[in-house]
């Protein structure tokens, strides 16, 4: 069983995931343009300075997270 | 009690059951796999189910893009007729189904004609599956062009230039340092006539004309060829198991020498309000049937792009779009006759 996973130790707080997820973009449309969420209905979000995932569930394991994270904080296993 | 058993090789997944009459085996080939779960729709005791293919594919998640539940599996052979790219394969006694008369098959095919091809490798180089090999003999340059070169030797100063300037390596020197006993730069120069295309470059920039050459192709040297040395021969090869019968060497050739044949029959439609562009279709699609469209400054462009004409409707692309904003119909399933009325029930509830 695949899932979503986060290493807060490894995050930066960069938000891309944040910003690349398209199932935040679909739930809050501005994370699409590069802003913060303005819900916690979303999957992620930056949180005191780093990632943490907030809907888990709602994860399709597209695989998109991953390739925009520069320090494999978030990951796919 | 005859129970199945099933044998898991790197991601190949076979599953097997021996009785005294029969042995019937399925085997799944991972790498032929295109993760776009028609197996896991037709399969009657659901059985199979379809891995997280945007995790595998995207970011390398090492696992099956299916998995074969072999205590659910009754080893029907629904699932090996279904794959539109047969990577999955029941076999009777050692026979594969895909060669017996009553068991279904989809029609589908892909050909290129040796008879037509001109061996140019646009397939070769559009195949999105790198099914295609061209294999071509050139012609013989010498062939091609006719002329006469010579080189005076006497009035040669061996500076070199000329077999510097000549675009085909035709001229060659034999350097070497002076000595008391051989007071010159050079020993020998030679043209090879199977290389030299009587372009004269030597000729014009030979300080001292040395170099006394002609070209006959540029006036009349049309008529000194044999049409036959100017033709390109060779050989077409598709590899079936990588090919998933797109359609793209059928476009791109320019002589109609390729034809394709598609099982399936449907639409393919994306809702761009929908589309967040994550690239999860464009990444998974076997067919290179989507891409970003490239759009001009300051326009707002669609977000995803697709030219269903090398679509095979296989629905990969749906099901791993993370925001349901691709729609894949089938409209149609071309498979060979089957008696059994449940085997085409199975068959055309992949339609939708």
């Amino acid at each position: 069983m695949v899932e979503l996973k986060v290493d807060q130790d490894k995050c930066l707080g960069c938000g891309n995931c944040v910003v690349a997820c398209p199932v935040n973009g679909s739930i809050s449309p501005e994370t699409a343009g590069g802003h913060g969420p303005k819900t916690e209905d979303v999957i992620m979000m930056v949180e005191n300075g780093v990632i943490k995932l907030f809907n888990e569930d709602k994860c399709t394991r597209c695989g998109t997270c991953p390739l925009f994270c520069p320090t494999d904080a978030i990951f796919l296993e | 009690m005859v129970t199945n058993t099933k044998e898991v090789k790197g991601k190949d997944i076979c599953v097997q059951r021996i009785s005294p009459e029969e042995k019937r085996e399925l085997a799944y080939k991972d790498d032929v796999c295109i993760g776009c779960g028609i197996c896991a729709k037709i399969c009657p005791t659901e059985a199979i189910e379809l891995g997280e293919i945007g995790a595998i594919e995207r970011t390398g998640v090492d696992e099956s893009k299916i998995s074969i539940d072999e205590a659910k599996c009754v080893l029907c052979g629904m699932c090996s007729s279904a794959c539109p790219v047969d990577a999955l394969d029941l076999k009777l006694d050692e026979k594969s189904i895909k060669d017996m008369a009553e068991y279904p098959q989809l029609i589908k095919s892909a050909e290129i004609s040796d008879d037509l091809c001109i061996y140019c490798k646009a397939c070769e180089t559009a195949c999105p599956r790198d099914a295609i090999t061209i294999a071509r003999i050139l012609p013989e340059r010498s062939k091609l062009v006719t002329g006469e070169i010579e080189i005076d030797k006497d009035t040669c100063i061996s500076c070199g230039i000329c077999e510097e300037m000549c675009p085909a390596d035709a001229i060659e020197m034999e350097h070497h340092e002076p000595t008391s006993s051989d007071p010159t730069v050079s020993s020998d120069i030679t043209v090879n006539k199977d290389k030299c295309v009587y372009c004269l470059i030597c000729r014009k920039s030979c300080p001292v004309d040395a170099i006394k050459a002609v070209c006959r192709s540029c006036s009349y040297g049309d008529y000194d060829l044999n049409p036959e040395d100017s033709e390109t021969t060779g050989s077409s090869f598709i590899d079936e198991e990588a090919c998933v019968n797109c359609g793209w060497c059928q476009e791109i050739c320019p002589v109609d020498a390729a034809t394709v044949e598609k099982a399936f029959e449907g639409e393919l439609t994306i809702d761009q309000d929908t589309c967040e562009a994550c690239g999860a279709c464009v990444e998974i699609c076997p067919c290179n049937v989507l891409s970003f469209p490239e759009a001009e400054f300051g326009e707002q462009s669609d977000k995803v792009q697709a030219d269903e004409t090398y679509c095979i409707y296989c629905g990969a692309c749906e099901n791993v779009c993370p925001v349901e904003a691709i729609d894949v119909k089938r409209t149609a399933v071309k498979h060979t006759p089957t008696k059994s009325k449940s085997w085409e029930k199975q068959l055309s509830e992949l339609k939708t």
